[in-house]
C-alpha cells in the first residue's frame, strides 16, 4: 500500500508540475489527469485487501459452536481455483454452495478458467506466492512447482480432516514429492485403444485383439478401403507412451525406476523400430500425413470423425470426447490390450489431476473440509460424479455407482485400464522439456517419421532427452 | 500548334477511357482482395449455426442443418457470476480508461519530444524507442512480481492494464503521434505565440486539432488491442466476476472433454462486435477529421 | 536568472516526465531484471544458482535455436516488405474517389480484429490442409498441390501469408497520411500530364515517407517479435520449420521455467532488433522527407 501512495504521490507531481506551466484558461485541459488518478486511490485499497490473505477471524470463531461430530471450525474465506469446460465449473460451482450451506460462515471464492493458459497463469503465482488456497493441479505441478515441498502443503498435517483412507496408496505415493503428500488424487488414468467398429466392419474384419491382427489390418485396410484408411492413428506423444507400454511388456520392466532409465540403447531402438515398424505396415499413418490434415488435434479430425482412422490409443478419460467427434452411424468401442505385445503387462496409470493445498493457506483444517466434502462426502461427489474422472474415493465411486452417475464407456475403459496395467509413472515422465509440443518426445517421433533421424539417432536424442529431465 | 491540339484531343479521349478501364480494374481488385478478407467472418458467422462435425468438415458457408443452440448457450452464466453481457462491460470498463490515459499521456510525450530541445532528449528517445523491442513475454514475470507487491493482481479496477498507460507506456502511440507531429508546420505554432499563447496553450489550440487524425487512430487501435488482449487479463484478472470478454470466451473450453464449437464461436462474435462497429463508425472520424494539410507539401 | 532561463530551455524535459517515470516504474526494473537473469541459469521454482555466460554460448551453438533465429529472419524479409506494400496499395486505391469506401475499408480491416480469435486457426487450416481449400482449387488447375501444413519447406510461408493478410492497421495509417497530401498537387501533376503511377511515386511517396518510416520501424519490431501466427497455427511445427524465435522463448519461459535462457534469447532478439532500428534511422537522411527538416 506505501508504494501505491508513493507512486500516486509521484503521479500528482508530475500532473501538478504539467499544471504550473499550463496558463489560467486553458489548464483545465490538464487537470482531468490527476482528478482521475485520485478517484484510483480510494477504491484500491479495498481491492488490495482482498488480495492478502484472509485473516483469522478471532471474534466469531471462539464463539461458533461445533456444526460436526469431527470438530469445530473457523470462519473464514477461501480461495480455491481449477480449469476445465462448462460442466466441471457447473457442477463445482453447486458444490461449493452446498458446502458454504452445510457450514455456515465459510465463504469460498472460485476462481475458474479454460486449460488454455491456465497454467501459465497459475505458474506465475506459484512463484510469488499468491496461488489460491486449495488448487487442482495437474499431476506433474508437483515436481515442476514445489520439488522441494514449498509451494504445497503436506496433506498427512490435516489428515484427521480429510479422509486418506478412501485412496489406494499407490496412487497416495504418486503424489509424495519431497517426502510430503502434496496432491489428494482426484482420479486415476490410464491409455487403452479404441476402435471404430464400424470402419472395421466395412474392411470386413473384426477389432484387433491381437498385435498380429493388428498388424494385419494395416494391409487389409489398405486393400480393401483404400490407401488414406488406417486402422490406428497415433500422434507424436501417443507413439511415445505406446513404445513404453510395449517395452515394459517385452522387457518387463518400468521405463524410468529410482530417477533413472532402466532402458539400455538397444532396447530403446527396439521401441522406435516397433513404432517405424506400424508405419511400415499401414497400421499407422505418418506424422506428415496428420499434420497434412490440418487438425488441432485428433477429435478435431475430420478423418478420425467419419472413419477414415479407425482407431485411437488415449486415456480412458478422454474416451466421450472421441466419441462424441464421431460422425453419426459410427459404431465406437473400448478395445482391449494386446496380449501378445509381450510376455508382461506393460503399461502404466497415473493421477490425472489432484487438489492441493497451498503452503500459504491460512486456514488448512477448513480447506481440508473443503476437499473431504467435494471428493469423499456423499452429498459432495453426488455433485461432482465423474466432472474430474472416475473418482478414486472408493466412497466417491461407491456413491457415483449406486446413483448412476458415471458415463458407460469410461467406467469401462477406466476399469480395463486400472485391472491391466501395473508399472509405476516416474514423475518427470510428463516434464515439459519431453512432452511439450517443442520437447524432446515430438523431436524424437516426428523425426523418426519425418526421416531426419535414423532409429539409433532417435534412440540417442530420446535417451540423451530423458537422462537430462531426470538429472533435474 | 495544330498537331498538338490534335495529340492532345487524342490523348484526352484515351485518357477518358484509361480512366474508366483503371475504375473497373480498381473495384476489381478492391471487391477481390475484400472478398479474401471478409470470408473468414462469414465464415464465422456461419459456423455458429452448425454442429462440432460440420466445422471441422468442410469451409462452405452455409449451415446444413441450422442450429441456434451456439447462441442459446452463449447466453448461458456461470453460477452467476458472470455472463456475456457482463464480460463485455468488463472489457470495457478498463478499455475506455485505457484509452482515454493513453491519448492524453502519449500527446503529452510526444509534444515534448517533437518540439522541444532539452538536456538528454536525444538519449531518452533512444530509450523510448527502445522500449518498443524487448519482447513482452520475458517483461511478464517481473512485471507480475512489480504488480504483486503493489498488492494490484486481481485488483477490482483493473489497475495492472490501466495504470501504466498514464504513463504513455505504449510506445507505439508516442513513436506515432511524433512522426505525425513532425509533418505539421511549425509557422502555426509560430504565430500561437506571436497571439500570447504558452507552449501549453499551443498544444491544446494548435497541435491537438491538428493531430486529431492521428489520434483517432491511436484510439482505434488501443481500443482493438486492449479489447482483444489475452495475456494481461488472464495473469491479472482472478476473479471470474471481474473477466473480460476475452477470457469469457475461453471459458467453456475443455481439452479433456471437448466443446461445443458453435457456442464458442458465437461469444466471439458476440464479442467482437463492437469493435467493428466501432471502427465503422468511427473510420469517418478519422478520415473526414483530418485538417487541411497534416503533410506540408 | 540563470536558473530560469536553464527551466525555459529544459521545459519540454517537464512534457516526458510522465513518460519518464513510468518507464523507470513499470519498464526499467523488469528490463534490467531481463538483463541480469540473462547471465544467470534462473529456473522460475529453482531460483537462481550460478552466475554463467552459457546462456548466450547455447544460443549460438545450439542447432534448433540457430535454426529459429534463421527462420525469424526469413519470416522478417517476407513479411515486412509484402505487408508494407499491400498496405500502402490498398490504401492508395481506397484514397480515390470510391463509392462504399466506408465498407471496403471495414472488411479490410477485419482480419486485424479478428486477430489470434480461434476462428482463424480453425479456418486457416482448412484452407491449407491437404485436401483444404487452397489445394482443390489448384487441383482444378490440374496443379498437384504441396502439403503446405506438413512440409518442412511450405509451411512458413503458410504463417507469412496470414501476418500479410492482416495489414489493416498499416493501411489505416497509410490512409491517414495519404489524406493529407493536398489535392492541388495531384491537380498540378494531372495538367502536367502526369499518370497515375507517376503521380504515386513521384507525389505520394515522397510526400509520406515519414509514415512509411513509422511503419517499417513498427513492422520489423513486430515481425521479429511475432508469436500469434505460429502459435495458434503450426506450434512451431512441422520440425520446427516455423519455430520463431518469440515462440521458443515463450516456450522456454513459460513451458520449461528457463527464465535465465528465455532472457538472454530475449536480449539477443532485443540486439538484432536494435541493430535493425538504428540502420533504419541511419537511413532515414536518404529517403525520408520531414518538413520540420530537422532529419534525425
Amino acid at each position: 500500500m506505501k508504494k501505491n501512495q508513493k507512486f500516486i504521490a509521484l503521479g500528482l507531481v508530475a500532473a501538478m508540475a504539467m499544471s504550473t506551466v499550463a496558463c489560467g484558461n486553458q489548464s483545465s485541459g490538464e487537470t482531468p489527469q490527476p482528478e482521475t488518478e485520485t478517484q484510483t486511490q480510494t477504491p484500491a485499497e479495498p481491492a488490495a485487501d482482498t488480495q492478502a490473505e484472509a485473516e483469522p477471524a478471532p471474534e466469531e470463531s471462539a464463539a461458533e459452536p461445533a456444526a460436526e461430530s469431527d470438530g469445530s471450525y473457523e470462519n473464514c474465506t477461501l480461495t480455491i481455483s481449477w480449469w476445465g469446460g462448462d460442466s466441471r465449473h457447473e457442477a463445482t460451482l453447486a458444490a461449493i454452495d452446498a458446502f458454504k450451506e452445510k457450514y455456515p460462515g465459510i465463504e469460498v471464492e472460485a476462481t475458474y478458467g479454460a486449460w488454455s493458459g491456465w497454467e501459465d497463469s497459475m505458474a506465475t503465482m506459484f512463484a510469488t506466492q499468491t496461488a489460491p488456497d486449495i488448487n487442482q493441479v495437474n499431476w506433474n505441478w508437483l515436481e515442476a512447482y514445489s520439488a522441494d515441498g514449498s509451494a504445497f502443503l503436506d496433506l498427512n498435517q490435516v489428515s484427521d480432516v480429510l479422509d486418506l483412507s478412501q485412496y489406494d496408496q499407490g496412487a497416495l505415493d504418486q503424489c509424495v514429492v519431497a517426502g510430503e503428500l502434496q496432491a489428494i488424487p482426484v482420479s486415476m488414468t490410464g491409455r487403452i485403444f479404441y476402435w471404430n467398429k464400424t470402419t472395421f466392419d466395412k474392411a470386413g474384419i473384426g477389432t484387433p485383439t491381437t498385435l498380429e491382427e493388428l498388424m494385419a489390418a494395416g494391409e487389409t485396410f489398405k486393400t480393401v478401403l483404400g490407401d488414406e484408411y488406417y486402422p490406428l492413428t497415433l500422434g507424436e506423444y501417443d507413439r511415445m507412451i505406446l513404445m513404453v507400454y510395449y517395452l515394459e511388456s517385452v522387457y518387463g520392466k518400468a521405463w524410468v525406476e529410482n530417477g533413472e532409465l532402466q532402458y539400455t540403447s538397444e532396447e530403446v531402438q527396439a521401441g522406435l523400430e516397433f513404432i517405424q515398424s506400424l508405419e511400415d505396415a499401414h497400421v499407422i499413418p505418418s506424422i506428415q500425413t496428420i499434420t497434412g490434415d490440418g487438425a488441432e488435434s485428433l477429435d478435431k479430425n475430420p478423418k478420425w470423425m467419419n472413419g477414415t482412422y479407425a482407431g485411437i490409443f488415449e486415456w480412458d478419460s478422454s474416451a466421450s470426447k472421441f466419441n462424441a467427434a464421431l460422425e453419426e452411424g459410427q459404431e465406437f468401442i473400448v478395445g482391449d490390450y494386446l496380449p501378445d505385445m509381450g510376455d508382461y503387462q506393460g503399461g502404466f496409470s497415473k493421477v490425472s489431476l489432484g487438489f492441493a493445498i497451498s503452503e500459504t493457506c491460512a486456514h488448512p483444517k477448513e480447506a481440508a473440509m473443503l476437499l473431504n466434502f467435494l471428493l469423499n462426502e456423499d452429498e459432495g461427489t453426488t455433485i461432482m460424479a465423474s466432472e474430474r474422472g472416475i473418482p478414486l474415493s472408493t466412497a466417491a465411486l461407491a456413491n457415483c455407482q449406486a446413483q448412476g452417475l458415471l458415463n458407460e464407456t469410461v467406467a469401462e475403459a477406466n476399469g480395463k485400464v486400472l485391472a491391466w496395467v501395473d508399472y509405476p509413472l516416474d514423475s518427470q515422465f510428463e516434464a515439459a522439456a519431453l512432452k511439450s509440443s517443442d520437447g524432446v518426445y515430438y523431436d524424437v517421433m516426428a523425426g523418426l517419421s519425418y526421416q531426419d533421424y535414423s532409429i539409433e539417432e532417435a534412440a540417442e536424442v530420446l535417451i540423451d532427452g530423458v537422462n537430462e529431465a531426470l538429472s533435474k | 500548334m495544330a498537331t498538338f491540339t490534335k495529340k492532345m484531343d487524342k490523348r484526352n479521349l484515351s485518357m477518358e477511357r484509361k480512366r474508366k478501364l483503371s475504375d473497373f480494374v480498381r473495384y476489381l481488385v478492391l471487391i477481390a482482395v475484400g472478398l479474401v478478407m471478409v470470408y473468414p467472418l462469414l465464415w464465422m458467422i456461419g459456423a455458429t449455426f452448425k454442429n462440432n462435425v460440420e466445422i471441422f468438415s468442410g469451409i462452405g458457408l452455409i449451415p446444413k442443418n441450422p442450429t441456434l443452440d451456439g447462441y442459446r448457450n452463449a447466453m448461458k452464466s456461470y453460477g452467476g457470476d458472470i455472463n456475456i453481457w457482463k464480460a463485455m462491460l468488463n472489457t470495457y470498463s478498463y478499455v475506455l480508461p485505457k484509452v482515454l490515459f493513453t491519448l492524453i499521456s502519449a500527446t503529452i510525450t510526444a509534444y515534448g519530444f517533437g518540439r522541444f530541445k532539452f538536456i538528454g532528449r536525444g538519449a531518452l528517445f533512444a530509450i523510448l524507442m527502445s522500449t518498443l523491442f524487448l519482447p513482452q513475454v520475458v517483461l511478464n514475470v517481473p512485471q507480475f512480481i512489480l504488480f504483486t507487491k503493489l498488492g494490484w493482481v486481481d485488483s477490482k479496477l483493473y489497475l495492472p492494464l490501466i495504470v501504466p498507460t498514464m504513463f504513455a507506456t505504449d510506445t507505439y502511440f508516442v513513436f506515432m503521434l511524433v512522426q505525425f507531429m513532425r509533418n505539421i508546420p511549425k509557422e502555426l505554432e509560430e504565430a500561437a505565440k506571436i497571439d500570447g499563447c504558452n507552449v501549453v496553450q499551443t498544444l491544446i489550440s494548435v497541435i491537438v486539432p491538428m493531430l486529431m487524425p492521428a489520434l483517432v487512430s491511436c484510439a482505434l487501435f488501443q481500443f482493438m488491442w486492449s479489447s482483444n488482449d489475452f495475456m494481461g487479463p488472464l495473469l491479472y484478472v482472478k476473479t471470474p466476476a471481474k473477466y473480460p470478454a476475452a477470457i469469457f470466451v475461453k471459458l467453456s473450453m475443455d481439452a479433456d472433454n471437448g466443446f461445443e464449437w458453435n457456442r464458442v464461436l458465437a461469444t466471439s462474435l458476440i464479442s467482437i462486435v463492437p469493435s467493428l462497429v466501432i471502427f465503422f463508425l468511427a473510420q469517418d472520424q478519422f478520415v473526414e477529421g483530418i485538417a487541411a494539410g497534416g503533410v506540408k507539401g | 536568472m540563470g536558473k530560469n532561463k536553464f527551466l525555459k530551455r529544459n521545459v519540454g524535459f517537464l512534457f516526458i516526465l510522465p513518460w519518464l517515470i513510468g518507464f523507470l516504474v513499470f519498464k526499467l526494473y523488469p528490463f534490467a531484471a531481463s538483463l541480469y537473469y540473462s547471465f544467470t541459469d534462473y529456473q522460475l521454482f529453482e531460483g537462481i544458482t550460478k552466475y554463467t555466460m552459457e546462456n548466450y554460448v547455447d544460443i549460438f551453438t545450439t542447432p534448433k535455436i540457430v535454426k529459429a533465429l534463421k527462420v525469424t529472419f526469413q519470416y522478417s524479409f517476407m513479411t515486412v516488405p509484402l505487408k508494407l506494400v499491400a498496405a500502402l496499395f490498398i490504401a492508395y486505391i481506397l484514397n480515390f474517389k470510391i463509392k462504399g469506401v466506408n465498407f471496403f475499408r471495414t472488411a479490410y480491416y477485419i482480419p486485424s480484429i479478428l486477430g489470434g480469435s480461434v476462428a482463424i486457426a480453425v479456418l486457416w487450416k482448412a484452407i491449407f490442409k491437404d485436401d483444404g481449400l487452397l489445394n482443390t482449387l489448384l487441383g482444378f488447375f490440374g496443379v498437384n498441390g504441396p502439403s503446405w501444413l506438413s512440409d518442412p519447406s511450405y509451411a512458413l510461408f503458410v504463417i507469412c501469408l496470414l501476418r500479410v493478410w492482416q495489414f489493416g492497421s498499416a493501411m489505416v495509417i497509410f490512409l491517414a497520411a495519404l489524406k493529407g497530401v493536398p489535392e492541388e498537387l495531384y491537380e498540378a501533376a494531372s495538367i502536367e500530364g502526369a499518370g497515375k503511377w507517376k503521380q504515386f511515386f513521384s507525389i505520394t511517396v515522397p510526400l509520406i515517407t515519414p509514415i512509411i518510416f513509422y511503419n517499417l520501424v513498427t513492422q520489423i519490431c513486430q515481425a521479429f517479435q511475432e508469436f500469434n501466427g505460429p502459435y495458434i497455427i503450426t506450434q512451431g511445427g512441422p520440425r520446427n520449420s516455423t519455430t520463431l524465435i518469440s515462440l521458443l522463448i515463450y516456450n522456454s519461459a513459460f513451458k520449461n521455467y528457463e527464465m535465465g535462457m528465455a532472457s538472454a534469447m530475449a536480449w539477443v532478439l532485443f540486439i538484432i532488433l536494435m541493430v535493425f532500428t538504428v540502420i533504419a534511422f541511419l537511413s532515414q537522411k536518404y529517403w525520408v522527407y520531414y518538413s520540420d527538416e530537422e532529419g534525425r
